[in-house]
């Protein structure tokens, strides 16, 4: 170990790497607003008319309604996890900027926290994309619930950051993060309730899918929105879950990528 | 040593430094120090363990066993202060690709935590000090490998560091950007900054070095001015004759060294050597150099990687 992990972590520094993102971003601003505004319309538009017309209603919503939400939870789930793992190897590994930015004042560990919430800032951008989308085309329910959920879907956006660094930081070779998608993304795309029912799966399958955070994180988020009665001890569970699984993701992430760089 | 204790202190100590990766034993016991404002060259074949020193000085790698200090302290004990008054110029380009020549140095700063204003003054006058003003808004890769270089020293100096570490600084480069990074380097020197470089190259180290540290397999094979390892390790003249030698030249009692298609003779006066030609034998006679010395002292087969 070396003086990195004495230090306690300040934001200016982090503050500084979540910036050098935002502004290599900005500049590709454009192609970014529309393919996060498009993909769900994309989505909304099959679904909506493809299952939406066969389906009438799910868990005591119309299609529509239950939809936006867990998309909301999906967009975030994606960006961040992407950012994460694959646009955080790039600069760790292919890029050499990690080795740029730790000769400098900043420390592992405000690294991390900058690559980790920027991850997350994508995150909540996209789940805002969905969001426009379901203001105009319909799908939100409840704007004061939405208010409340959006702190939610944060947090959950900091929890697939952080997981997605776990992978990173064990990362040798581009391979790992095909595993990645296809073991951890795409199970939370399909099990976790976002286009059905958790409770339609037997019971294994519901038995993995609490596992995973995207379903607590909807479970929370897809009452606020649509309007639905919510117990708060149940909600305080799920984001309990979110919140641990975060610390622990990123606390594991730091000590294998110290591990690798120090060691 | 003259003049108070504090200006008397060595930027860096090192004293029996020693790494091991696994088996492979990097360095083996390292001593030396290094005075402010003067420039030191770490030599040495790849491999002899330079840029492992480095690291271990920028806390970027933990030493195995023995004592290293940097302005006083144990790197690791200064943690965020050190790095404030160091810059690292690291052998592999890693600027940041995304972003533009001016944008890198902005950016680099505030990982400095410098405020907006003083890099707004800051940034022009390393642009104009390393002559990249008029590439400021050019993306890295548009860059010629000079021009990088020049980018990545003027990023170490983004926050006026007092010791300067370079790795390999103008490796790969052409002559005419070799030129323009010493003029620049020995600017530097004359501000008073201390430098800390590794080359393999024996005409930057004479260049630009007060002090030159001689390292091979992890040890110090010796350290001195440059002329002081030529006067240690070599006859003051070289005598090179071209293969196959002259019938009837006695080489025995000169010291001497093969280099493939030639022989190197040292000696005192170049006389020593030609008066033992033959008439109108052909040989070039010049002054002892560094290159001699390295070559003395670490042998000349190429390594494995080289």
């Amino acid at each position: 170990m070396t003086a990195e992990s004495a230090a306690i972590p300040v934001n200016r520094y982090s503050r500084a790497v979540w910036r050098r993102n935002a502004l290599v971003w900005r500049q590709l601003m454009g192609p970014s607003i529309a393919t996060n505004v498009l993909d769900p319309l994309i989505f909304l538009f099959a679904f909506g008319y493809g299952l939406g017309a066969v389906l009438d209603r799910v868990g005591g919503l119309n299609y529509l309604s239950f939809v936006v939400p867990g998309m909301m939870c999906y967009a975030a789930m994606f960006a961040a996890s992407f950012e994460a793992s694959i646009s955080v190897y790039a600069r760790f590994h292919m890029q050499r900027t990690w080795d740029a930015i730790l000769a400098t004042p900043v420390t592992l560990t405000e690294l991390m926290l900058g690559e980790m919430s920027w991850a997350a800032t994508k995150g909540v951008f996209s789940s805002c994309c969905v969001i426009a989308v379901g203001l105009v085309w319909g799908g939100i329910g409840d704007l004061w619930g939405l208010a409340i959920a959006l702190p939610v879907v944060a947090l959950g956006a900091v929890c697939f950051a952080s997981t997605g660094l776990v992978v990173t930081a064990h990362a040798k070779s581009w391979d790992i993060f095909s595993y990645f998608f296809t073991f951890w993304v795409t199970p939370m795309f399909m099990f976790s309730g976002t286009f059905f029912e958790v409770a339609r799966f037997p019971w294994f399958v519901q038995a993995f899918a609490w596992v995973l955070p995207m379903t607590h994180l909807i479970a929370v988020v897809r009452p606020l929105v649509a309007g639905l009665p919510l117990d708060p001890l149940a909600a305080v569970g799920h984001v309990a879950y979110l919140a641990a699984l975060s610390l622990a993701a990123f606390w594991f992430a730091r000590a294998r990528f110290g591990a690798r760089l120090f060691g | 040593m003259e003049g108070n204790l504090s200006s008397a202190a060595p930027v860096i100590a090192v004293d029996a430094l020693e790494k091991r990766y696994g088996a492979v034993h990097a360095v083996r016991g390292v001593t030396f120090s290094i005075w402010p404002g003067t420039c030191v060259g770490l030599l040495g074949p790849n491999g002899a363990g330079k840029t492992t020193i480095m690291r271990m000085i920028m806390a970027l790698a933990q030493p195995t066993a023995g004592r290293l200090s940097l302005f006083g302290e144990a790197p690791r004990a200064l943690g965020r202060a050190m790095r404030e008054r160091v810059g690292l110029v690291p052998q592999e380009d890693n600027l940041d690709p995304d972003l533009s020549v001016r944008q890198n140095l902005e950016v680099y700063g505030r990982y400095f935590g410098r405020p907006a204003a003083e890099l707004a003054e800051r940034v022009p006058r390393l642009l104009a000090f390393m002559q990249l003003t008029e590439r400021a808004d050019a993306k890295v890769m548009q860059l010629s490998g000079g021009m990088k270089r020049r980018l990545i020293i003027a990023r170490a100096l983004i926050a006026d560091p007092e010791l300067i570490v370079l790795d390999e600084p103008t490796t790969g480069l052409d002559p005419q950007a070799r030129v323009l990074i010493w003029r620049r380097l020995i600017d530097l020197k004359r501000e008073g900054k201390t430098l800390l470089l590794t080359t393999h190259y024996m005409d930057e180290a004479q260049r630009l070095c007060d002090r030159i540290i001689i390292i091979d397999h992890g040890k110090v094979l010796d350290e001195g001015s440059p002329q002081d390892l030529i006067d240690r390790h070599t006859r003051a003249y070289v005598v090179e004759i071209a293969k196959p030698l002259p019938a009837g030249f006695a080489e025995d009692g000169l010291e001497r060294n093969d280099i493939g298609d030639a022989m190197l003779y040292y000696a005192n006066e170049p006389t020593d050597v030609t008066r033992r030609l033959p008439p109108h034998a052909t040989y070039v006679t010049r002054l002892a150099n560094l290159e001699d010395v390295f070559l003395r002292l670490t042998g000349h087969s190429l390594r494995k990687g080289d």
